[in-house]
């Protein structure tokens, strides 16, 4: 048991709470916060040394000394370092930008507590082993993104907020309904514990079909707060209604915890189960549950690329589309988790579809972060995105301009930045696979890389080029806040040009995902998962 | 017996608050997303069976009687007290939403994004 698991989240509950206590200092009160998103980020960095000390650790703490599977189970593994590496990082650079542009009676009410609280509902995401544990997580990272999206109070953010709220409410319904349904039917809800009965099911007398139901009403619930279609309606709203630090936040990490549920559910946990051969389901009998679970995140990303990208390159305004680019962007995601389905893990395929998703949300984590900061930047001063009133911010600011630039550039995946080895990853994947979805990934891919181009262009062409008009004069964004932008753009180079070391750890993430057996050894004793070592590999 | 009338009670529920989701007012859509979830909660109660006696050590626990399962009802009272919230939250935003826009029917609330 080690406690060093809990750091990261301790740290930023420290400071949610620090900063509700301080409301009356308005000064320490920003200290407070900006020292807990230092804190957080020394936190993670303890916390991923831990993991790494050995090579491949498996920490694990139990919750009041219950053990696993009783109590609930926090566990830090080199998958959930990396994603909490990533909110780190995103998380301190979005809060500098809100210490700086949140007006201050907004920072002194409750926006450095509200936004510390998400922090703890994503880190707590993405530690737990425990599913019931999984939804309160989630539900303490959307009471606080629900107020954050209306923050500015005027009549658009209450439209799009109460879009959002109700979408999300029934998603949390939906998703209580499938744990309660998923412990009927398993008898546990530990993740590593649900792993070990469903690899065996006839042992622990469960039957694998009402399962299969009840893991495709939850995925229909991490799609939503992923942003896939066609369950991607609440995205253009709440990312246009929320102040930019904040937007930066849920596209940059808060979509990330839905990839994170999907990819350590449906490709660790789930995956060992397969369909009955008894049953109406005669085309997919004796198959594991990745062929259904990769058909339908198949489609889902089909229609994200397209939809999102076809949408982005029509908006006539520059959040409404990164937010569009957003939906499609995270269909990149998730394509090669459906060409790894079309394999049992373990096999090449399996792994290279993985590690191709973890890279593309870290990519997409960073190149989000950096154009929704520039944008509000650039709405703080000049008052509108529309492009009819944008033109020669390149001239203005060109920082900004040159980090909105690399931003863009990495989505279409130009090298050496960190997004060209994001869309190589993706396309090998496709062309490896040689088979009928390895082909439609492919092709998607490509019509989805030509839509990128098409509206990155037409932002750049639109707003930052061309000579600046009266309005864009205004545009003075203060030093630091340009600093901190700058630095997350040069983040996105560095990465790309010393690719070697995010690949290794990315690499170890996804070998974490792979060895199942290891995890529920990890969390239910060593003598536990002989079953799972037997099955399927 | 109990089962059979639980089951047609939780469907009659979904029903329903699906039904009042899908109408114009946004009150009556809160009201669906609330009934939802408080069906939600029903159903999680049943999931841990409803035959068995209360689950307390001196209640029958530990002897041969079947006791029912206290850990749902656990997750149940976690998730009214989350449902609360985020109830209170709605209906606020739904005061919000009149006063901005003095009206709460959807398509009227559509038309004011188009013009602006």
């Amino acid at each position: 048991m080690s406690a060093i698991v809990a750091a990261p989240l301790l740290v930023a509950l420290a400071g949610a709470i620090g900063c509700l206590l301080l409301r009356s200092r308005p000064r320490l009160l920003r200290g407070v916060s900006l020292l807990a998103g230092v804190g957080y980020l020394l936190a993670t960095v303890a916390l991923a040394r831990a993991v790494y000390a050995d090579g491949d650790a498996i920490l694990v703490y139990y919750l009041s000394g219950w053990q696993a599977p009783y109590g609930i189970t926090l566990v830090a593994d080199r998958l959930s370092v990396i994603f909490i590496g990533l909110t780190a990082i995103v998380s301190l650079a979005a809060l500098w930008v809100s210490i700086k542009t949140i007006d201050a009676s907004g920072q002194r009410i409750s926006y450095h507590a509200l936004y510390q609280f998400m922090v703890v509902g994503i880190t707590g995401s993405f530690l737990t082993a425990d599913i019931f544990n999984l939804f309160v997580w989630f539900e303490v990272m959307l009471m606080a993104s629900y107020v954050l999206v209306v923050f500015h109070s005027g009549p658009e953010q209450t439209r799009a907020g109460m879009q959002y709220v109700v979408l999300n409410l029934l998603g949390s319904a939906v998703m209580l309904l499938a744990i309660g349904g998923l412990y009927a039917t398993t008898g546990t809800l530990n993740m590593a514990d649900i792993a070990r009965r469903l690899a065996e099911p006839a042992a622990y007398g469960i039957a694998p079909g009402p399962v299969l139901g009840l893991t495709g009403l939850l995925l229909c619930v991490f799609a939503l707060k992923a942003g896939l279609v066609p369950f991607q309606f609440w995205v253009p709203g709440a990312y246009q209604a929320a102040p930019p630090p904040v937007t930066a936040m849920l596209a940059g990490v808060v979509k990330k915890v839905g990839i994170y549920a999907i990819i350590r559910l449906y490709f660790s946990v789930f995956a060992v189960a397969s369909i009955p051969d008894a049953g109406g389901l005669a085309v997919v009998a004796g198959k594991p549950f990745l062929v259904v679970f990769g058909g339908v995140i198949l489609v889902m990303a089909l229609l994200s690329i397209l939809l999102g990208g076809i949408g982005a390159a029509g908006r006539n305004n520059l959040d409404a589309l990164l937010a569009y680019s957003s939906i499609s962007q995270v269909g990149f995601i998730v394509l090669p988790l459906a060409v790894a389905a079309t394999t049992l893990p373990g096999d090449s395929l399996f792994r290279a579809g993985v590690l191709a998703t973890i890279v593309y949300a870290i990519i997409h984590g960073f190149a989000k972060g950096v154009l929704f900061l520039v944008s509000g930047a650039i709405e703080d001063h000049v008052g509108t995105l529309e492009f009819s009133q944008l033109g020669g911010i390149s001239e203005q600011a060109p920082v900004l301009s040159g980090a909105f630039f690399v931003g863009g550039l990495t989505l279409i995946g130009i090298p050496p930045l960190f997004g060209f080895f994001g869309k190589l990853l993706v396309f090998k994947v496709g062309v490896d696979a040689q088979n009928t979805i390895g082909w439609i990934a492919v092709g998607a891919t490509l019509i989805g890389a030509i839509l990128t181009i098409t509206y990155v262009t037409r932002a750049w062409e639109r707003a930052f080029w061309g000579p600046p008009n009266e309005f864009v004069e205004e545009l003075t964004a203060s030093p630091s806040v340009v600093a901190v932008i700058a630095g997350l753009a040069i983040i996105i180079i560095a990465l790309g040009i010393g690719f070697q070391p995010v690949y290794e750890l990315a690499n170890g993430a996804t070998s974490a995902v792979i060895d199942t057996d290891a995890y529920v050894r990890a969390v239910l004793g060593p003598e536990s998962a002989h079953a799972i070592g037997g099955g399927l590999r | 017996m109990t089962e059979v009338v639980l089951a047609i009670v939780l469907g009659a529920l979904y029903a329903l608050g699906t039904f009042l989701v899908l109408r114009r007012d946004v009150v009556r859509v809160v009201w669906g997303v609330t009934i939802i979830s408080q069906a939600t909660n029903v159903y999680l109660v049943t999931m841990g069976g409803i035959h068995g006696s209360i689950p307390i050590v001196s209640h029958g626990g530990g002897g041969h009687h079947a006791v029912t399962d206290p850990l749902v009802q656990a997750l149940v009272l976690t998730a009214i007290v989350i449902g609360f919230g985020t109830t209170a939250l709605a209906l606020v935003l739904t005061y919000r939403l009149y006063q901005e826009h003095g009206t709460l029917d959807l398509q009227e609330l559509a038309t004011t994004e188009d013009s602006q």
